[in-house]
């Protein structure tokens, strides 16, 4: 399915034309100045990383958020989208990524959800039925939604999204919940509704193949901002990766931690089936000496459906190493740092932390292992919020300045304000609660935290996302010296940049598996970019 | 609405905040006053007469003391399992199991004395706690919401306690103590009540220290231990609380076996207390206490302090009502007069985080 | 336990036992059927006692007042109704906690009732049976169910009219999904808290008509423990029901039962403990919610607020 010659050039004004569209929330930039055409006929992809602004952006143009500048025009003419049913009434829908569907009720009755007017069922069937039959999207109406297995619960979105015959149809993140004989499905009825019935469609995905599969054109964004707009057949998979993880703020060049990692990658390069030579000996002593201080053994999770969502993942750290794990978001890298936060059982293999198992998905015993977390969303797993700002210090081994289970304030304040110091976290004073910081203070007391915490090993998500600049190089920095004083650290990213300046050893993860391993010399981004989509190596 | 909203942004700081609930408060009051006047009676007599009753009249003190412990009881229970983030709504019956089986313990183990008064309210803490422990167990095994099932067993509360009543061998006095009553407990030995002690003139039982205590405890415990820090933790931030070692099933379950004993101890308060059923169990013995209770701790918005003072200022409402027969006005006005103060006392923090909200929209151009 | 069983089925023979039974359940099930309404948009309503309670007073009052039933049970209908909108706006439009508002409302009203009911002490009498011809003659249930007040009757179409709200409008389809998933209603451009509201209105109605029938067409004149906690029966009644329609009447005939049991049995001369009897069909619906979690299964959005921008 090619770009080139299926779409005639766009004549006349685009179905939909985005001037200068920006949108702000609180410090967060999350559209800045975008512009952006829709034309009949066409799809357009719109590719960013998570973050990028592309969701924001779509939301703005089916009306559920209202920007803060900027003009849509939609066939030329200036109009306000106020409300899902303003853009509805300009012909707008939308298929939403985690769907617009209530799972208890049938698929007729999430079909009718939202439209006006009296409640027909034998014509909602009937519609069903047909727009089933014509786009081959095979679906029982009478089926409860939440029974169905889910790539038909996107067809149900689907038909909902074009039962109001709608001009404009964007597609956010489709594919992210589908096999791939789904997904070539879904394509073959994308192209039907913009081929054969002219209609103008947006495909928001941070997918490279499937951009370049299926579009006409594609924009590029990241951090709001779109970096790189052109015709599909002009570009390829690395020129895209490349856009769109991009340089982004420049890190540090001299790679400080190189020459410290770099030791840990000789001994850890070549990967040696089986159990880790110190998986007997837990000393400390022994752990110094540079064995594993973190072995995933096999490690598979399944999610309801029984899909896998980490597939025999086998990983290790070193004391001293940085491992980056590369990848496009959403492909395990959210349920590899839930299992190492005990947030989520494994339902094979085993973790092992300084050689010895820790029990999976149960509260508070991968922290009690040694394993420190900062999380990919702080909000998620990593602060109380409502809680002080030396509560938050705290929360992981209250019981060291609480001795006989009642905390010594005296002694939480002081090793605080060591942290506040030491971390240069800027809060007007220790008991505030923690929402009144800005998102970089709060990440920095998560980065105080958990390194105060003596662990063995710092697992670490997406660490910099949100952040501005001088946040981003205070954490980077953070890190590197951690590994140099020997502590392993596990960062996940999907921000190669990030991998290159930082990681002595590189995997990629796609897909829930480990599809690559490079040496942190011998990468480079193109190579990178190449595994992330999806290319084995 | 937006016009609510205009004058409310005129409302700034603290005096504005102030203001705002000074004015719910009399328009409560004026509403509750009118109510009495189109009737016939005498606003201002009535308001007299309910200081009268519950704090200015001769030893009233004490008596409103006596009804605010255990309001308050329930109410620092329900503090520690709503700070974890559960919802109980079972008090009233959490309160009537255990004051039965503290009723049990005093008036059927044949024996008698202050050591037994202890045997008694341990009893009652129990008894509260094991049927918060049926919701809890529901909850944390078979993932039933103890909204429902705290609910739900009021009732069945009610119920089983009418069955000890009617049977001697659990409750029901011997028939020779109960000159013909259907269902009523032997009365509590002198010897296994409550202490009561006279200050100035008012009497209570000495067990509205121990709520006072007990609320303050709870304070602190909240506050000051690893515990309390953890279930706060629960409360605001489950899956944060879980990866700092946080067991859902342990702190959550724990909190309502303490809301649950919380409530069952203001059960066996008032039956060894005196101010509630003269030393005796009786079919509608809880008098709403828990439910009153209940939404003492939730008017105080969770914090101990001000449940003292909420408790104090509801149980005011209702001893307050003990003089309002010589007004010739009905005394259930009180009741009004508190549901009317709490609307009242709902309305400016719900106005004033709906003016917040209108701001943020404003500012950031954002519908949702 | 013999003595029990031929105890049952000497009620179970008797028309007195189904007349007060019906008489129960039907009042439950006035409460009931609007509080499943609003249950299924998401709201545990427990202000239903209140609303049962200010119907109740208010009909007492009108028919006081006024002289006819229809204007009572109008008024009946707009005093649960001021209750409910009471409750729709605090805890669906100033996002108040929606259990401090109703524990708030039901002791408010009780003590309205409490208070006008001693200072105007209205009289009523009991509304009169209307037998309908044919029906009224079925053996055993026929006096129960067709020889009854027109309050009685109206029964009869507030259940299916109900349903069909539910069921078969728009309004219905929305609602369901309000209770379920507000967040997918709110992408899908609907106002989940005015469904919400709107849907405690449809209780207020219906408790309205309950109250109304409680007091003229069962008991006859006021009392402020008229009502004495049965709000809470029809609300456990819906739970019980496992949030069909079908089943939570099921309920309220079964709840109906039980409670005219314990009256009657003792009249017709057994000795039995109803308070057992009594407590089981309650212990019946939790472990009816434990074992069959899967089929007994509550909107998932129940009790939960909606605030939009929150996911």
């Amino acid at each position: 399915m090619g770009a080139e010659g299926t779409s005639p050039t766009p004549s006349g004004p685009p179905a939909v034309r985005l001037i200068g569209v920006s949108k702000r929330y609180g410090e967060v930039q999350a559209c800045a100045s975008v512009d952006l055409d829709l034309h009949r006929g066409r799809v357009h992809g719109i590719l960013g990383e998570n973050g990028a602004g592309k969701s924001t952006l779509m939301k703005i143009l089916i009306g559920l958020v209202l920007p803060d500048a900027g003009t849509i025009e939609i066939d030329g003419a200036p109009v306000r989208l106020a409300s899902p049913q303003d853009a509805a009434g300009h012909g707008i829908a939308m298929v939403h990524q985690h769907f617009s569907l209530v799972d208890q009720l049938r698929v007729w009755e999430n079909v009718a959800l939202g439209e006006a007017g009296a409640l027909r069922q034998g014509d909602i069937r009937a519609r069903v039925g047909e727009l089933s039959e014509r786009y081959g999207l095979q679906v029982d109406p009478d089926a409860t939604v939440g029974s169905l297995p889910v790539g038909i619960q996107q067809r149900v979105e689907i038909i909902k999204c074009l039962r109001r015959d709608p001009s404009i149809l964007i597609f956010d993140e489709p594919t992210s919940v589908l096999t791939p004989a789904e997904s070539a499905q879904l394509f073959d009825t994308l192209r039907q509704v913009v081929v054969a019935e002219d209609r103008a469609v947006a495909l928001v995905s941070h997918r490279l193949d499937e951009i370049l599969r299926v579009t006409d054109e594609v924009t590029v964004m990241r951090r709001g901002r779109v970096v790189d707009h052109t015709g599909t057949g002009s570009t390829d998979a690395a020129s895209l990766a490349t856009a769109m993880v991009g340089r982004g703020v420049s890190l540090r060049s001299e790679r400080v931690a190189r020459s410290a990692a770099d030791r840990g990658a000789d001994r850890g390069g070549d990967r040696v089936a089986g159990v880790g030579p110190a998986a007997d000996d837990p000393e400390p002593a022994a752990r110094a000496a540079g064995p594993d201080v973190l072995h995933l053994d096999r490690v598979t999770v399944r999610d309801a459906t029984g899909l896998p969502v980490l597939d025999r993942i086998d990983l290790r750290v070193r004391p001293g190493e940085i491992v980056g794990v590369a990848g496009v978001e959403g492909n395990g890298q959210r349920p590899l740092a839930d299992v190492l936060s005990s947030l989520l059982g494994t339902d094979d293999g085993e973790v092992r932390v300084a050689g010895v198992p820790v029990t999976t998905g149960s509260a508070g015993a991968m922290a009690a292992a040694g394993v420190a977390v900062v999380p990919e969303d702080r909000h998620d797993s990593g602060i109380v919020a409502e809680l002080s700002v030396a509560e938050n210090l705290w929360l992981v081994d209250i019981e060291r300045v609480a001795p006989a289970g009642i905390v010594d304030r005296r002694a939480m304040r002081q090793r605080a304000a060591e942290l506040v110091a030491e971390f240069e976290i800027d809060c007007p004073d220790l008991d505030v609660p923690l929402f009144s910081l800005s998102g970089g203070n709060q990440q920095r007391v998560v980065l105080a935290r958990e390194l105060s915490s003596n662990p063995a090993v710092l697992v670490a998500a997406q660490p910099t996302r949100g952040l501005d600049v001088g946040a981003i190089e205070y954490v980077t920095d953070r890190i590197r010296q951690a590994a140099e004083a020997g502590l392993g650290v596990l960062l996940i990213s999907s921000e190669i940049d990030e991998i290159l300046d930082l990681a002595s050893r590189i995997v990629v993860i796609s897909d829930g598996r480990i599809v690559g391993e490079l040496a942190g010399h011998e990468a480079d981004r193109a190579r990178i970019g190449r595994l992330m989509a999806g290319e084995r190596a | 609405m937006t016009a609510d909203g205009r004058s409310l942004d005129r409302l700034s700081g603290l005096g504005g905040i102030i203001g705002l609930y000074a004015g719910c408060v009399a328009i409560a009051l004026a509403i509750a006053g009118l109510l009495v006047e189109a009737t016939g009676g005498s606003a201002s007599e009535v308001f007299a007469a309910m200081i009268d009753g519950s704090i200015q009249g001769p030893g009233r003190i004490g008596a409103t003391v006596g009804v605010a412990t255990p309001l308050l009881l329930v109410a620092v229970g329900t503090i520690v399992s709503t700070r974890a983030g559960l919802v109980n709504l079972g008090q009233e019956g959490q309160l009537y199991l255990g004051a039965a089986f503290g009723a049990y313990a005093g008036t059927k183990l044949g024996i008698a004395g202050p050591m037994v008064l202890l045997l008694v309210l341990g009893c009652s803490v129990v008894g509260g706690a094991l049927w918060a422990g049926v919701a809890g167990l529901l909850r944390y095994r078979r993932n039933v919401p103890e909204v429902l099932t705290t609910l739900l067993l009021v009732t069945v509360a009610a119920q089983l306690v009418g069955y000890g009543l009617k049977n001697q061998w659990l409750l029901l006095a011997p028939s020779e103590g109960r000159a013909n009553r259907q269902q009523i407990s032997q009365q509590l030995d002198a010897a296994t009540r409550i202490p009561r002690i006279t200050w100035f003139g008012n009497e209570f039982p000495i067990s509205a220290f121990a709520a006072v205590f007990a609320a303050a405890s709870v304070a602190a415990i909240l506050a000051w231990t690893v515990w309390g820090l953890r279930l706060r933790m629960l409360g605001f931030n489950p899956r944060t609380a879980k990866r700092a070692g946080v067991s859902e099933e342990r702190y959550g379950g724990l909190a309502l076996l303490a809301s649950g004993g919380f409530a069952g101890l203001a059960g066996g308060v008032m039956l060894a207390g005196g101010d509630f059923g003269n030393y005796t169990l009786v079919p509608g013995f809880p008098v709403m206490i828990g439910w009153t209770g209940l939404l003492v701790a939730l008017v105080a918005r969770q914090r101990a302090s001000a449940a003292v003072i909420t408790a104090i200022v509801f149980a005011g409402l209702r001893t307050g009502s003990g003089f309002l027969a010589a007004t010739g006005v009905e005394r259930r006005i009180t009741n009004v007069v508190q549901g009317l103060l709490v609307l009242a006392l709902l309305l400016p923090p719900a106005l004033l985080v709906l003016q917040q909200r209108r701001r943020a929209m404003q500012a950031g151009g954002d519908r949702r | 336990m013999s003595g029990v069983l031929s105890g049952l089925a000497d009620v179970l023979t008797s028309e007195a036992a189904y007349i007060n039974a019906m008489t129960f359940a039907v009042f439950l099930a006035f409460g009931a059927t609007g509080e499943w309404v609003a249950e299924r948009a998401g709201t545990l309503n427990i202000s239903l006692e209140a609303m049962f309670l200010g119907g109740a007073l208010a009909a007492a009052i009108g028919m006081d007042r006024l002289g006819s039933e229809p204007l009572a049970l109008v008024a009946a209908i707009i005093a649960s109704l001021t209750v409910a909108a009471v409750q729709a706006n605090m805890s669906h439009r100033l996002m108040a906690n929606q259990f401090v508002v109703g524990l708030t409302l039901n002791i408010l009203v009780l003590g309205l009732a409490g208070f006008l009911a001693s200072e105007l002490d209205p009289t009523t009498r009991q509304s009169a049976p209307n037998a309908i011809p044919l029906l009224a003659d079925i053996p055993l249930i026929g006096g129960a169910l067709f020889d009854r007040t027109w309050l009685f009757y109206l029964i009869y179409p507030v259940v299916p009219v109900c349903w069909w709200l539910v069921f078969r409008t728009r309004w219905g389809l929305e609602v369901r999904a309000s209770g379920e998933n507000p967040q997918s209603v709110d992408v899908s451009g609907i106002d989940v808290n005015r469904r919400r509201r709107q849907a405690i209105l449809v209780a207020g109605v219906t408790a309205g008509m309950g109250g109304a029938y409680l007091v003229l067409g069962a008991v006859g004149q006021f009392e402020d423990s008229i009502v004495g906690g049965r709000g809470f029966i029809a609300l456990i009644a819906v739970i019980f029901g496992g949030w069909t329609l079908r089943g939570t009447l099921a309920g309220c005939i079964l709840f109906g039962a039980v409670l005219s049991f314990r009256l009657s049995l003792p009249a017709l001369g057994y000795e039995l403990n109803g308070d057992l009897l009594a407590s089981l069909p309650f212990l019946v619906t939790i472990l009816a919610m434990s074992v069959f979690a899967k089929r007994v299964r509550a909107p998932a959005a129940l009790a939960q607020p909606f605030v939009r921008g929150l996911r």
